[in-house]
């Protein structure tokens, strides 16, 4: 409880240092303009990763569990999924959060924090592979979804559907 | 005195190059050579596609290995590649010249906003080029080549492999979609810059397979798909039962007839790709309802099966030899004008270069409505009307007989594709045509649409499965927008008029908005539409039941 006190009167300071270390782990150059405080369809990495930041603090303040946690951390996972990071570098910043909190907690409560932040770790690397499996399976269905399809509907082709070799359609 | 500063000391302290990539100097330095990285690329040109072109060097290889296999003398080849294309086209010696790097493009590309990487910077990625350029043809760089520390601050370095593995990797991170353009001052269009870049790629053989191979389908078969005519009109056959199913209206085409009014010609995709299988059906639609009520005589060609010109993403020989086919085809008909589909990039060549390359087209008339009279004016010199003019027109002159309610479960937001509306300027038309045809359209945030549109990622033959995650990220700020809307109004339909939109955005939709699905305009206007001598219609297009027929 002490813990959750604490982190909700520094609320401010941790929201802005975290959203600064996940910007930072962009070149340089990137992130001068990605963390800018800008228009949010002018700047969507800026704005995103700062929502999310604010949200999964808040977030942690609360009654949690992994699975809302989860979907709390999607939209920041999702476009580092994309984006040019390892697996590693892609959740890294969650970790960032344990070395602000040195920074801004009672030492007394670092370890309980940094239990709490390798739950924060746990679940975005879930939602980061989840993501991952996502862009594969785009990929995999894509080329059949635009053109096989159309050919299927139109008796072009005759080959066994989706449906009937996962057992879905039974006779 | 010893602890005065020389000239060239000083000269060399002055840092103008971007601060990242501290670590090998300045991003001039290639010796680390460009990571290539998987997800991010588009697989080589087949060396069967590339010869079927006439195109050099056609020969297997792979973007990751280290030897591209390309000619002793390849430097040469890019050096006289160059210089000629700096010859001819004023336009790209100007923007080799006067960029100020005054970084007002900086964080307007769709890719920069995505991926983060400076490179996709317009400014930088253009700078790719300019700084070769600026060593092999620049007269003032090469005066101040000659003063110390002057190579540095004239930006320059010399072509070396991988200076040309980094084109090739960032200009194949380029749309072509020119948002960065509308915010350049000096009105550079980066995107040309891309196409010369693509050029120079091509009289190496460096070509990509999402675009070589289309070319070369379209250049055998006519269209991207290497679809041949009777599948062409199987597929088109096929539609006029599914719509038969929907309408009770045999809305059977015309093919190749000589001497039509008309000569109708969309994109390969709108034939073959769902969703856009849905608008073609819309077009037949409307021409049965055209031909019904006004006797509109129109015809589609097996010949002139694809609008989309993949040779514009190749070389401008390689897209006039394209575009020569529907003019070709449109006087071997006879016809007046030509129609052209919903798409996009067909438009830019249509309206930007077709006239200079093909045309003008005089034996072709100056396009008129034949139903209200309208003369489309813009097009007097192509002859080809997009299709969102014409169908537009007839509503506003109260043509058609539209059933709104029938689209009522669409909460519609409209996407403007690049091409159409930074490369003609067709904003309102579509607009007015989803206001007459549902009755809930909410615009996305006005820094995202018209003039200002984002891409959608996957434009200028970047529509492959294999850089996928380059796609996704260069489609956030469109999917940004679309989940904005989405969230506030419940948006659930994303409309356009561009076949590589109805195939990609399908795709964004679902990595990112899944509950959005993509509509054609003209898919919305064949639900719309009522066909004289139509049965009671229960279900839409796409076979699922319409508001209010829903099973209880």
């Amino acid at each position: 409880m002490k813990l959750k006190q604490e982190l909700k009167k520094k609320k401010h300071d941790f929201i802005k240092k975290w959203f600064r270390a996940t910007i930072d782990t962009y070149s340089p150059d990137a992130a001068r303009i990605l963390g800018k405080d800008s228009n949010r369809f002018d700047n969507p990495i800026g704005a995103i990763t700062n929502e999310t930041c604010e949200d999964v603090f808040n977030h942690i303040l609360e009654d949690f569990t992994q699975v809302t946690l989860e979907k709390k951390l999607d939209p920041i996972i999702r476009i580092r999924a994309v984006q040019a990071f390892s697996a590693s570098e892609a959740v890294s910043f969650v970790y960032a959060l344990k070395r602000i909190g040195n920074d801004l907690l009672d030492e007394s409560l670092g370890r309980e924090f940094d239990r709490l932040v390798d739950n924060i770790a746990l679940a975005s690397f879930n939602r980061f592979m989840k993501c991952r499996e996502e862009i594969f399976l785009l990929k995999a269905t894509e080329s059949k979804r635009r053109i096989h399809r159309a050919f299927e509907r139109a008796g072009l082709v005759a080959e066994l559907s989706e449906e009937d070799l996962l057992g879905s359609k039974k006779s | 005195m010893s602890n005065d500063i020389k000239s060239d000391e000083l000269l060399n302290k002055i840092d103008f190059s971007p601060k990242y990539d501290k670590g090998s100097g300045n991003w001039m330095d290639t010796t680390k050579s460009v990571q290539i990285r998987p997800g991010m690329y588009c697989y080589a040109a087949k060396a069967e596609s590339v010869e079927m072109l006439g195109l050099p060097n056609a020969r297997p290889w792979n973007p990751l290995e280290e030897d591209w296999k390309l000619p002793d003398n390849w430097q040469e080849i890019i050096f006289n590649g160059l210089k000629e294309r700096l010859e001819k086209f004023r336009t790209f010696k100007v923007f080799m010249d006067i960029c100020v790097r005054c970084g007002a493009c900086a964080d307007k590309c769709h890719f920069f906003l995505g991926t983060g990487d400076p490179k996709n910077m317009p400014v930088l990625r253009a700078e790719l080029l300019r700084s070769v350029y600026r060593n092999d043809f620049s007269t003032a760089a090469k005066i101040l080549s000659k003063i110390p520390g002057g190579k540095k601050l004239a930006g320059a370095r010399p072509m070396t492999m991988s200076v040309l593995k980094e084109w090739w990797y960032y200009f194949f991170q380029c749309t072509e979609c020119r948002r960065c353009s509308v915010f350049c001052p000096y009105g550079i269009d980066t995107a040309e810059i891309t196409m010369m870049a693509r050029e120079i790629f091509n009289l190496l053989g460096l070509n990509i397979d999402w675009i070589a191979t289309p070319v070369s389908n379209c250049y055998q078969t006519g269209n991207h798909l290497g679809i041949q005519p009777h599948a062409f009109k199987d597929m088109l056959e096929f539609f006029v039962e599914d719509i038969e199913d929907v309408t009770g209206v045999n809305c059977t085409p015309q093919f190749q007839k000589k001497g039509a009014d008309i000569l109708f010609i969309t994109p390969s995709g709108d034939v073959f790709a769902d969703p856009g299988t849905y608008t073609c059906q819309g077009y037949l639609i409307l021409f049965q309802y055209l031909k019904e009520k006004y006797g509109l005589d129109i015809t589609w060609s097996t010949y002139a099966s694809e609008g989309g010109n993949f040779g514009s993403f190749t070389s401008h020989e390689t897209m006039k030899r394209l575009n020569a086919k529907m003019y070709a085809e449109a006087r071997r008909l006879g016809v007046k004008w030509i129609l052209g589909g919903e798409c996009g990039h067909m438009w830019r060549v249509i309206n930007q270069y077709m006239d200079t390359m093909n045309g003008p087209a005089d034996f072709l008339e100056v396009p008129k409505s034949p139903i209200t009279g309208t003369i489309f004016e813009n097009a007097a010199s192509t002859k080809m009307v997009h299709i969102t003019e014409f169908t537009a027109d007839l509503i506003k002159h109260g043509k058609l007989e539209l059933d709104k309610s029938r689209n009522a479960n669409r909460i519609m937001t409209f996407h403007d594709s690049c091409n159409t509306s930074r490369g003609m300027g067709l904003l309102d038309e579509p607009r007015y045509i989803i206001e007459n045809v549902c009755d809930n359209f909410y615009e996305m945030p006005p820094n995202t649409i018209r003039e200002q549109t984002f891409c959608c990622g996957s434009g200028s033959g970047l529509n492959a499965g294999e850089n996928m995650e380059l796609r996704m990220a260069g489609a956030l700020p469109r999917a940004n927008a679309v989940k904005y809307v989405h969230e506030k109004f419940g948006v659930n339909t994303l409309g356009t008029i561009c076949a590589i939109d109805r195939a990609a955005l399908t795709t964004l939709c679902e990595y990112w908005v899944p509950d959005v699905e993509v509509y054609g305009i003209h898919e919305l206007v064949g639900n719309a539409l009522i066909l004289p001598g139509e049965k009671e219609r229960d279900e839409d297009l796409r076979f699922e039941p319409l508001p209010g027929k829903e099973e209880k």
